[in-house]
C-alpha cells in the first residue's frame, strides 16, 4: 500500500489529523472530545504514516535511527511502549496528588482564569492531567499492538 | 475466673500463626532445623493468650466488607476456647516433636510454614463468629492439610492421598457455604436484618428455626451442613480419605487427624446444635454418628498398619462425638464436648507413639511388632494410659465421656421406645470393637517379641516428652474427672447445650443401665480378644468386596471424570478459533437466558416505538448492511460493509444527541478500517465456499446471541435504580458545579467515575503488554 498517492496524502493529512486530535483532547471537558477520542485519532494519524512508510518512516523522513533486528527492539516500538507506561504513570500519579490534600484518590477540581489575552476566560481543570494520561495510554497501547501485529 | 483480659487479643491469636508462617523462610535460614522450637514458641504464646481469656464470653469485630454486612468477627466462649486451646496446646507439642521426627528431611520450610498456617486457620475456625470468615478459615484448613498430607511430593501415594483429602473436604466445604447462605436468608425474616453473624443467630434460635421452616429451608440447610461436617470429620460414607491421609508425616497425623482438623466438623455440629436442634437433627446426626462409630471401629480391627488402625479408630471416635451432639438430651452435648477433649488427649499421644515405633523399630506393620515394653519402657507406659483411655476402661479418661454417650443413648431409647432402642444397642456393639482394637494396639508392647524385629533404639527426648505430657494430662482427667468438669469442661458444654444441666462425671456408684452397657462392651471386647485373628480375617473378607468400599467408588468417579473430560475437550477446544467462539458465545447465552428464566423477569409491555422516522430509517439501513456483511463476496467488500454499519451507528448516535459517542465511533471505525486493510494484505484472496452445516449453525448462533443481547437490554434498562431519569438528571445537574465541564460524558469519565476510566486504560496497557509477550514467546518457540 506504499503507493505515491498514499504517501503524498499522508504527508498532507497527518499534521491536520494531529492538530484536530490535540484540539479534541483540549476541548474535551466542555465540548465533544476528550483523552480517549483524541488518543484514538492520534493513533489513526500514526497508523496512516506507518501503513504508508512502514516502521522505517523516521529514516524516510530523514532521522538517523539504527534499525533493530526484531520488531520488539525497534526504537519506534520501544518509544510506543514508553508512551503508554508514561500515560499510566501520569494518570495514577495525578490521581495520587489529591491524597496529599486529604482528598480521596482521583479527586478533581478546577479553576477559572479571567482576563487572559486573546482567550478572555480559560478554565483549567485538574482532570486534564488525568485525561492526558488516558491520551498517552491509548496512543502508546494501540500503536504497540498495531506495530507488533502489523510487522508479522 | 482468675485471669481476664481484653477479648481483642483473640485477633492477635488468629493473626500470629499466619505472620509466623510468612517469616518461616527467614527463620529457617537463621536457625535451621530448630525452626520447630520457634513454631512451638508461637503456639505456646497463642496458648497463653487464649488461657487468659478463660472465663470470658465476648464478641469482638472489625468491619471487613461493610457493603455486604460481613465483618471479621470473633466470638470467645467455652466451646471456642476448648477447641482453640487444644489446637494451640497440641500444636506446641507437635512442633517440638517435629524437630526430632523430621530431622534431616527436606522441605522443612514448607512443612513448618504450612503447619503454622494450619494452626492459624484452626484457631480462626474456632473463634470466628461470622459465617463468611468461618467458611474461609474452614477451607483454608483443607488447603493447608493438602500441603501437609502431600509433604512427600515425590511419592505418588502421598500425592494421591493429598488430592483425595482436598477433593473430599473442600467439596464438603462448598456444601457448608450453601448451608450458611440458607441461614443468611433465614436471618432476614427471623432477626429483621440479613446477617452473617452466627452470634446474632444463636441469640434467637427459635425464631431462626421458625424462619427456616417457613421458607422450607430447614431440612435442606440441615442436610447441607451435615454433608460438610461429615466430609471434614470423616463420617460414613466419606470416611475413606482419613486412612489414606496417613501418608502424611506422623506429627501431621497427630495434629491434623487426631486433635484438630477432623474435629472441625464436630466443632461446627456442636456450635449449631442449639440453633438447629430438633427431631430431624437427632435422627440425622445420631444415626450418622453411630453408623460411623460402628463401621469404622469394625474396619479398624482389620487394619494391618499401626497408623491405619489409629485412623479408623479416629473416624470411629468422631462418630461417637457426632452421635453425642445428635442426641438432643443434655447428656448428648456433655458426651460430645468431653469426648472431644478426651479423644485429643489419648489419640494424639497414640499417634506420636506410633511415630516413635515406626522411627525406632523401622516398621509400622502390626504383625511384625510386639513385646516392645522391654525396649521402650516409657513409651509403653504412655501407651497404657492412652490406649486404655481409648478403650474406655475405668478409670481412664475415655470411660467417662463414653459413659455419657451411653446415658444419652439409653435415655433417648427409653423415652422414644421402639426402633430408638437400636441407639444404645448399636453404641454397645461399636464399643466392643473399640475395646478389641485398643487391646490390639496395646499388644504391640506386650506379649512375645517377634523374631524378625531388629534392635530398637530409645527415642530422643524431643520425641518422648510431647506424648508424655499429653498422657499425663489424660491421666489427671481420668483420675479426677469432676475436677476437669468443674474447672473447664462444664463451661465449654454451655454454648452447645440446648437446656441448662448440671454436669457430673465420675465412677459409677450404682448399677444403672448405662453402667451395664459399659460392662457389656468391655466384657464383650475382652472375651472376643482371643479370637482376634478370626474376627480380623472375617472383616477383611467383607471389606475386600469392591462395591462396599467408598474408596473404590471415589476412584471410579474420578476415572470417569478423567475420561469424560478427555473426550469432551477435543470437541470444545479443537484448535479452531471458530469452535472456541461458538462454545463461549453459546455458553454465555445459555447462562444468561437461564438466569433470566430463574429470576422470573418478564418482558415489559410494548407501548409503541418511541423513536422518530430518521432513526428508524438509519436502523433499517444498518440491518440491511449487517445482512450484506454476511453475504459479502470478498474480504474487501466485507470490511467496507462493516464500516458502513459502523457509520450508520454513528449517525444513530448523532440523531439521539450523543455527539461524543458518535465521534468516538467514527474515529474507532476509521482505525479499525485501517487495521483491516493492513491485515488484508496478508490474507489470500481465496474466500472459500460456504458449507451448509456450519452456515446454519452460525446463523442459529447469531440469532441466539442477538436475542440474548436484545433481552438483556430490555431487562436491564426497564427499571433503573432511583426510578426513571434520576441518574441522567444527577449527572447533567452536577456536571458544571462538580466537574467544571459542560461535556457531561467527559466529566463522567474523568471526574465522577475516574476510577473506572483508570481501570479501562490499565486494560489497554495490559492488552499491549500481552500482545508483546505473546509475540516474543512465540518467536522464542520458533527459533529454539
Amino acid at each position: 500500500m506504499t503507493t505515491v498517492i498514499m504517501r503524498t496524502t499522508a504527508r498532507v493529512v497527518v499534521p491536520i489529523i494531529l492538530i484536530v486530535s490535540i484540539s479534541l483532547f483540549l476541548q474535551g471537558h466542555n465540548l465533544p472530545g476528550g483523552g480517549f477520542i483524541g488518543g484514538v485519532l492520534a493513533t489513526t494519524a500514526f497508523a496512516l504514516v506507518y501503513i504508508s512508510y512502514g516502521l522505517d518512516f523516521p529514516r524516510v523522513l530523514g532521522h538517523e535511527i539504527e534499525p533493530a533486528e526484531r520488531v520488539f527492539e525497534d526504537p519506534i516500538v520501544v518509544a510506543y511502549r514508553r508512551t503508554f507506561l508514561l500515560g499510566l504513570v501520569i494518570a495514577i500519579g495525578g490521581g495520587l496528588v489529591p491524597i496529599l490534600f486529604d482528598l480521596p484518590f482521583l479527586s478533581q477540581t478546577y479553576v477559572i482564569l479571567h482576563d487572559v489575552p486573546i482567550y478572555g476566560e480559560i478554565e483549567l481543570a485538574s482532570a486534564l492531567v488525568f485525561d492526558l494520561g488516558v491520551f498517552l495510554v491509548v496512543v502508546g497501547g494501540l500503536l504497540t499492538v498495531l506495530s507488533v501485529v502489523g510487522a508479522e | 475466673m482468675v485471669f481476664s483480659s481484653e477479648p481483642a487479643v483473640a485477633f492477635l491469636v488468629v493473626c500470629l500463626p499466619f505472620l509466623a508462617a510468612a517469616l518461616v523462610p527467614a527463620v529457617h535460614r537463621a536457625v535451621g532445623e530448630r525452626t520447630g522450637y520457634v513454631g512451638a514458641a508461637v503456639a505456646l504464646v497463642c496458648f497463653g493468650l487464649l488461657a487468659t481469656l478463660v472465663g470470658t464470653e465476648a464478641t469482638v469485630s472489625v468491619p471487613w466488607i461493610p457493603a455486604l454486612d460481613v465483618a471479621f468477627e470473633l466470638h470467645v466462649d467455652g466451646w471456642a476456647l476448648l477447641f482453640a486451646l487444644l489446637a494451640s496446646g497440641i500444636g506446641a507439642l507437635v512442633f517440638t516433636y517435629s524437630v526430632g521426627y523430621m530431622h534431616g528431611e527436606r522441605g522443612l520450610v514448607r512443612y513448618y510454614a504450612a503447619l503454622l498456617a494450619f494452626m492459624g486457620s484452626i484457631l480462626g475456625v474456632a473463634l470466628s463468629a461470622d459465617l463468611i470468615a468461618l467458611f474461609l478459615f474452614w477451607e483454608l484448613t483443607s488447603v493447608c492439610s493438602f500441603l501437609l498430607i502431600g509433604h512427600h511430593t515425590e511419592d505418588a501415594a502421598s500425592r494421591y492421598a493429598a488430592r483425595m483429602a482436598m477433593i473430599v473436604t473442600v467439596g464438603g466445604g462448598l456444601f457448608v457455604l450453601v448451608g450458611f447462605l440458607a441461614l443468611f436468608v433465614a436471618s432476614g425474616s427471623a432477626l429483621g436484618t440479613e446477617t452473617f453473624s452466627l452470634v446474632a443467630m444463636l441469640e434467637e434460635p427459635d425464631a431462626m428455626r421458625a424462619a427456616l421452616r417457613e421458607a422450607g429451608l430447614f431440612v435442606p440447610a440441615l442436610l447441607l451442613l451435615a454433608v460438610g461436617a461429615a466430609s471434614k470429620s470423616a463420617q460414613v460414607p466419606l470416611h475413606f480419605w482419613l486412612p489414606n491421609a496417613m501418608e502424611a508425616p506422623t506429627p501431621v497425623s497427630a495434629f491434623l487427624h487426631s486433635a484438630t482438623m477432623v474435629k472441625v466438623g464436630v466443632y461446627l455440629v456442636g456450635r449449631l446444635r442449639p440453633l438447629l436442634g430438633s427431631s430431624e437433627w437427632m435422627l440425622l446426626f445420631a444415626t450418622l454418628g453411630l453408623a460411623t462409630m460402628t463401621i469404622t471401629a469394625v474396619l479398624a480391627v482389620a487394619a494391618s498398619d499401626v497408623k491405619e488402625l489409629l485412623a479408623y479408630s479416629t473416624a470411629s471416635h468422631l462418630g461417637l462425638m457426632i452421635a453425642g451432639f445428635g442426641f438432643t438430651v443434655p447428656y448428648g452435648a456433655e458426651a460430645g464436648v468431653f469426648h472431644l477433649l478426651n479423644h485429643a488427649l489419648f489419640k494424639a499421644p497414640l499417634f506420636l507413639v506410633a511415630g516413635i515405633v515406626a522411627h525406632e523399630a523401622g516398621t509400622r506393620r502390626i504383625d511384625e511388632l510386639g513385646g516392645l515394653r522391654h525396649d521402650l519402657p516409657v513409651t509403653a507406659l504412655i501407651t497404657v494410659v492412652a490406649a486404655l483411655g481409648m478403650a474406655g476402661f475405668p478409670p481412664f479418661n475415655g470411660f467417662y465421656s463414653k459413659e455419657l454417650l451411653f446415658e444419652a443413648a439409653y435415655e433417648v431409647g427409653h423415652a422414644a421406645g421402639g426402633l430408638a432402642w437400636l441407639y444404645p444397642v448399636v453404641a454397645v456393639f461399636a464399643s466392643v470393637f473399640t475395646v478389641l482394637y485398643s487391646l490390639r494396639f496395646l499388644a504391640l508392647f506386650f506379649g512375645t517379641r517377634p523374631e524378625g524385629l531388629g534392635t530398637v533404639h530409645r527415642p530422643p527426648a524431643t520425641l518422648l516428652v510431647p506424648p508424655a505430657v499429653l498422657a499425663a494430662v489424660a491421666a489427671v482427667v481420668g483420675i479426677a474427672p469432676q475436677f476437669a468438669v468443674d474447672g473447664f469442661v462444664g463451661w465449654a458444654v454451655e454454648p452447645t447445650a440446648i437446656e441448662a444441666h448440671e454436669m457430673h462425671a465420675g465412677l459409677p456408684t450404682s448399677l444403672s443401665p448405662p453402667v451395664l452397657m459399659s460392662v457389656a462392651a468391655i466384657g464383650g471386647g475382652a472375651l472376643a480378644y482371643p479370637f482376634y485373628a478370626g474376627v480380623r480375617d472375617a472383616v477383611r473378607a467383607l471389606a475386600s468386596v469392591r462395591a462396599l468400599r467408598p474408596n473404590w467408588w471415589y476412584d471410579v468417579a474420578l476415572a470417569g471424570l478423567d475420561s469424560g473430560s478427555a473426550r469432551l475437550i477435543p470437541a470444545v477446544q479443537n484448535g479452531l478459533l471458530r469452535t472456541y467462539v461458538t462454545w463461549v458465545l453459546g455458553a454465555t447465552c445459555a447462562l444468561a437466558l437461564a438466569g433470566y428464566a430463574a429470576a422470573g423477569v418478564s418482558i415489559p409491555a410494548y407501548d409503541g416505538v418511541g423513536v422518530s422516522l430518521p432513526i428508524v430509517l438509519i436502523l433499517v439501513v444498518a440491518v440491511l448492511v449487517a445482512v450484506a456483511v454476511a453475504v459479502a463476496p470478498s474480504h474487501i467488500a466485507g470490511v467496507l460493509t462493516v464500516s458502513i454499519l459502523g457509520v450508520m451507528i454513528a449517525v444513530f448516535y448523532v440523531l439521539t444527541s450523543a455527539p461524543d459517542l458518535a465521534l468516538t465511533q467514527l474515529v474507532v471505525e476509521t482505525l479499525a478500517l485501517l487495521v483491516f486493510l493492513l491485515v488484508l494484505e496478508e490474507i489470500p484472496e481465496f474466500y472459500g465456499d460456504i458449507e451448509t452445516g456450519p452456515a446454519l449453525r452460525d446463523a442459529g448462533l447469531s440469532l441466539v446471541v442477538g436475542a440474548t443481547v436484545f433481552l438483556t437490554v430490555l431487562f436491564t434498562t426497564r427499571s433503573p435504580p432511583g426510578g426513571g431519569e434520576s441518574i441522567a438528571r444527577y449527572f447533567t445537574e452536577h456536571a458544571v458545579p462538580g466537574g467544571g465541564g459542560t461535556n457531561v460524558v467527559n466529566v463522567i469519565l474523568v471526574d465522577f467515575r475516574g476510577f473506572d476510566t483508570l481501570g479501562e486504560i490499565t486494560v489497554i496497557a495490559i492488552a499491549a503488554v500481552a500482545v508483546l509477550a505473546l509475540m516474543t514467546m512465540r518467536d522464542g518457540g520458533e527459533t529454539t
